[in-house]
C-alpha cells in the first residue's frame, strides 16, 4: 500500500505539556451510554483528530469539555483546571481560553459580521480602545480572506463564508485552545481544503492547540498529529495517521477502507 | 393510562416554568447588568409597538362610545358616556387588550427568535463564548416587556380616551374641555393604580412565556414555529389569569 503524503505542512512543534487531560469520561441519556470511559490527552501544539461514525458521540464528547454537557463520571482538566468544578463566573473566564467551533458555525443572524466578530470583545476585553477592536477586526477578517464582508449579514454570506467568519470570530480572543465539531461537514471538497489550509496556518500563527471530530479521513490526513477513534463510547485505537491507515484492527479498517 | 398523559405534560410545563422564572429571580439581581441589551429591547418591544397600540387603542376606544351610545341613551344617561368609557378603558379594556396585542406581538417575537437561536446552536455559541444566554437573553427580554407593557398601557388609555372624544362628536356635540372635566372627575387613582400594577404582571408574563418557550425549542424549524404560537396562547390565557387575580384583589382592597 501506498504510503499517503501530507502535502500540507504541519504546523508548530508538539510541547510535553498536557493541555486538555481527559480519564474514564462517561456520559448516557437515559438508556443509551453515550460515552463509557473516554480517555485523551492532548500536548500543546497538538492537533488531534477524533473520528467516530455519525452518532458515536463525538459531539457529546467536545460539549462535556467545554462544559456545554455535564459528564456522568470522569475526570475533565483543560490547561490545568477541573472543569466540573468551576463555578460560573470561572468556567465564563476559562471558556474565553477555549475556542469552539460549531457544525453550524452559529453566527448570530440578527448581528452583521463586524458585530458577530466585536460580541466577544466587547463582552471580554472591555478596556480595548476602539480602534484596536477595529484593527483586530479587521485583521481577523484578512487572516480568512473575507475583509469586504465586514459589513455584510450572516445569510448574505455563502456556507464556505460563513465557515470563514465562524472561524474568525472563535480566533479572535485568541484561544489556547480550539474545538472543531465537524469543520468540513457540508461543504465541497476543494472548500474543505482550504478550510482545513486555514485552520492551520492560523494555528502556526496563533500557536493554538486543537481536537477536531470529524468523520473526514482527509481532514485527518491533512490535519491531524493524532487520530483518536471513538467506537462504543471508548477510544478504540490511536495512532498517527499513517499508523492507523495501515491498522489490521477490523474498527480501523472499517473508516480507512471506505478512502 | 393515556388519559392522563396530558395532564402530566401540564403539570410538568408548569413546573418548568415556574423553576425557568426562579431561575429569573436568581440571575435578575446578579451582576453583570446588561444595560445595552436591556435599552434595545426596550427600544424593540416599546417603541417599536407603540403604531400597534395606538391604532387598537383609538378603534376600541371609538367602538366602545358609539355602541354604548344607545343602551345609555334608553336610559336617558347620554351624558355618562365619556366616564362610563374611560372607567372602562381605565380599569380593564386598556390593560388587558393592549396586554393581549404585545402578547401577539412582543411575545410571539421573542418565542420566534430565541427558538430560531436555539435551534441553530447561536445560545450555545454565546454560552462557549463565556456570556451567559441567560441573563443576556432572557433577563433582558423579561425586564424590558415588564417596564414597557404598563407605558404602553398608559399610552393606549390616553388614545383610547382621545377616540371616545370623537366618538362622543359623531352624534352630538361636547367641548374638549367638557369632555376633559367629565373624564377626569369620574376617575379617581384607584380607578388607575391597580390596573396600572396589573400591567406589570402581564408585561412579566408575556416576557417569562416567551422566554421560556423560546429557550426551550426543540425539534428544529418546527419547533420554532410552535415556540412562536404557543408563547402567544399560553402568555394571552396567563393574562386572563392574573386579571381574575388581580380584580378579586381589587375587590377584597375595597377598589371596586
Amino acid at each position: 500500500m501506498e504510503k499517503p503524503e501530507h502535502s500540507i505542512e504541519q504546523p508548530v512543534a508538539i510541547g510535553d505539556e498536557v493541555v486538555v487531560h481527559i480519564r474514564g469520561l462517561q456520559k448516557a441519556f437515559g438508556k443509551n451510554q453515550v460515552l463509557s470511559g473516554f480517555d485523551m490527552d492532548v500536548h500543546k501544539g497538538e492537533n488531534v483528530m477524533v473520528l467516530g461514525k455519525s452518532g458515536s458521540g463525538k459531539s457529546v464528547l467536545i460539549k462535556c469539555i467545554i462544559g456545554l454537557l455535564v459528564p456522568d463520571a470522569g475526570v475533565v482538566e483543560v490547561l490545568g483546571q477541573d472543569m466540573l468544578a468551576l463555578e460560573h463566573d470561572a468556567m465564563d473566564k476559562m471558556r474565553v481560553r477555549i475556542g469552539f467551533l460549531f457544525q453550524s458555525n452559529a453566527l448570530y443572524d440578527s448581528m452583521t459580521v463586524r458585530e458577530n466578530l466585536e460580541f466577544p470583545m466587547r463582552r471580554h476585553l472591555t478596556a480595548m480602545e476602539p480602534t484596536e477592536r477595529n484593527d483586530r477586526v479587521a485583521k481577523a477578517l484578512a487572516d480568512v480572506g473575507l475583509e469586504h464582508t465586514v459589513d455584510l449579514m450572516p445569510s448574505e454570506l455563502s456556507g464556505g463564508m460563513r465557515k470563514r467568519i465562524g472561524l474568525a470570530r472563535t480566533l479572535i480572543m485568541r484561544p489556547e485552545i480550539v474545538l472543531y465539531d465537524e469543520p468540513t461537514t457540508g461543504l465541497d471538497p476543494i472548500t474543505s481544503r482550504e478550510i482545513v489550509e486555514l485552520m492551520l496556518d492560523l494555528q502556526r500563527e496563533y500557536g493554538t492547540s486543537s481536537i477536531l471530530i470529524s468523520h473526514d479521513l482527509n481532514v485527518a490526513k491533512l490535519a491531524a498529529n493524532q487520530v483518536i477513534v471513538l467506537h462504543e463510547g471508548i477510544a478504540h485505537a490511536q495512532g498517527t495517521f499513517d499508523e492507523l491507515m495501515h491498522s489490521t484492527d477490523p474498527v480501523v479498517r472499517r473508516f480507512f477502507d471506505s478512502l | 393510562m393515556a388519559r392522563s398523559q396530558p395532564l402530566r405534560v401540564f403539570a410538568e410545563e408548569v413546573g418548568d416554568i415556574a423553576s425557568f422564572t426562579g431561575r429569573f429571580f436568581r440571575e435578575v439581581f446578579r451582576p453583570r447588568f446588561e444595560w445595552a441589551e436591556l435599552l434595545r429591547q426596550s427600544f424593540i418591544n416599546g417603541y417599536r409597538s407603540l403604531p400597534l397600540v395606538a391604532v387598537t387603542a383609538f378603534i376600541m376606544g371609538l367602538v366602545l362610545t358609539v355602541q354604548s351610545r344607545p343602551t345609555l341613551e334608553r336610559f336617558g344617561a347620554e351624558a355618562m358616556l365619556p366616564l362610563m368609557v374611560a372607567i372602562s378603558v381605565v380599569r380593564e379594556i386598556g390593560p388587558v387588550i393592549t396586554a393581549l396585542i404585545c402578547a401577539g406581538k412582543i411575545g410571539s417575537s421573542i418565542g420566534a427568535e430565541l427558538g430560531s437561536m436555539k435551534v441553530t446552536e447561536q445560545i450555545d455559541a454565546m454560552e462557549v463564548s463565556g456570556t451567559n444566554p441567560f441573563k443576556y437573553l432572557v433577563v433582558t427580554r423579561v425586564v424590558s416587556t415588564t417596564l414597557m407593557v404598563p407605558v404602553l398601557v398608559v399610552f393606549a388609555d390616553a388614545i383610547a380616551i382621545y377616540a371616545s372624544y370623537i366618538g362622543v362628536n359623531i352624534k352630538g356635540s361636547v367641548s374638549w374641555s367638557l369632555f376633559h372635566q367629565q373624564v377626569f372627575d369620574s376617575l379617581a387613582f384607584a380607578d388607575f393604580i391597580p390596573a396600572f400594577i396589573k400591567s406589570f404582571f402581564f408585561g412579566f408574563a408575556i416576557g417569562i412565556v416567551g422566554c421560556y418557550k423560546g429557550f426551550n425549542t426543540k425539534k428544529g424549524t418546527e419547533g420554532v414555529g410552535q415556540a412562536s404560537h404557543s408563547s402567544v396562547v399560553v402568555a394571552s390565557l396567563v393574562i386572563f389569569f392574573i386579571d381574575l387575580i388581580a380584580v378579586q384583589i381589587t375587590d377584597i382592597l375595597g377598589y371596586n
